[in-house]
């Protein structure tokens, strides 16, 4: 069971919001006593949280930016590769049931896989504290949004440029500069292919890691690079189409 | 020889994975000819990636060269993932266009 705090937290909503949802029914508590505490079932919240999809980037963004470890709804987060690629397999198949993007989806799903694939490749056997990736989507917003707690761009991209020395020099460098050859590390070149997806296509970015945020708008190349007010450990996408 | 890359699968993606399914298919490679090509196809694949390309073309790029050849490469993400690959190799791959053996340029 969750306390009404932990509960607010997770689901990122005030206290006194969840008592008034827990008064019209929205989302209701369990108390032991009439006029106890109010507890609520983890099934009840991440049931809740599923149907109601509308603040999902809120809820990565809080979790990727929190200064402590916190829970996430088990239906949005992919401890291992294997969990997030069967959870690929199924958004594929969903984006695959949606008319408009009949000649696209399979974009959009590769842009998904690159982004979380890398989150694990990066920082396999490297997490700074929780392993794995959150990744939850909204198809009827047409959004899909993907995060991790792992090292962030510029600590993995130091190893093979070790004289980047920001956030945003890294993000740019990530999303520009094609690193070729195998060696000396098996690495990244996702991001210039998102790119490259995005720039000619109906589909938008929004990629932020340490104190640099990006926005890639659809059908276009450029990049804008800024600096961020939040500060997040990992990386955090949001992909829309 | 012929590669049906859908038999590893409709989502091709992650290094991992990429890894794993050559490692897997490795030992066949044993039994092909000199002079044979090794033809990829693509057919049934729904969702492709640069990091599962490069884990399991780039060994047979790398080994088999101008023997590698590509099938069925008409899916989007198909398309967009070879391009992305023959960038970082800075070379390009041989692809079969109905029925013909064409030098992608």
């Amino acid at each position: 069971m969750l306390t009404i705090s932990q509960t607010a937290e997770i689901i990122g909503v005030s206290i006194q919001t969840l008592r008034r949802w827990d008064d019209s029914g929205k989302l209701r508590s369990v108390r032991k006593k009439e006029t106890g505490n109010r507890y609520y079932r983890r099934d009840d919240v991440e049931k809740f949280i599923k149907s109601n999809p509308k603040n999902l980037f809120g809820l990565a963004k809080k979790w990727t930016a929190s200064k402590s470890e916190e829970d996430l709804p088990s239906a949005f987060y992919c401890q291992d590769i294997s969990v997030f690629q069967a959870r690929l397999s199924r958004l594929e198949r969903d984006l695959g049931e949606i008319k408009r993007l009949n000649k696209i989806f399979p974009l959009i799903s590769a842009i998904t896989g690159e982004i979380g694939n890398n989150s694990f490749d990066h920082n396999l056997g490297n997490w700074p504290d929780i392993p794995g990736v959150f990744f939850a989507y909204d198809l009827s917003q047409g959004k899909i949004i993907l995060a991790d707690r792992g090292q962030g761009v510029l600590t993995t991209l130091k190893k093979v440029k070790p004289k980047l020395s920001n956030h945003q020099n890294a993000l740019e460098v990530a999303f520009t500069e094609i690193i070729s050859g195998r060696a000396p590390e098996y690495r990244g070149n996702g991001l210039k292919f998102v790119r490259n997806i995005i720039a000619a296509n109906e589909i938008s970015l929004f990629f932020q890691t340490g104190d640099a945020q990006l926005k890639i708008a659809k059908k276009n190349y450029n990049l804008k690079v800024e600096k961020s007010n939040v500060y997040i450990q990992g990386c955090l996408a949001l992909i829309k189409f | 020889m012929i590669i049906y890359l859908k038999k590893f699968g409709t989502t091709l993606n992650g290094r991992q994975f990429g890894r794993e399914s050559f490692a897997a298919f490795g030992p066949s490679l044993k039994d092909i000819g000199e002079e044979e090509n090794i033809v990829v196809d693509f057919e049934g694949v729904i969702t492709f990636t640069p990091s599962w390309g490069d884990e399991f073309l780039g060994p047979l790029f790398d080994r088999f060269g101008e023997r590698l050849v590509l099938k069925n490469t008409k899916n989007p993400s198909v398309q967009a993932s070879l391009e992305m690959l023959e960038e970082i190799y800075k070379k390009k791959f041989k692809k079969k266009v109905s029925g013909t053996l064409e030098k992608d340029t």
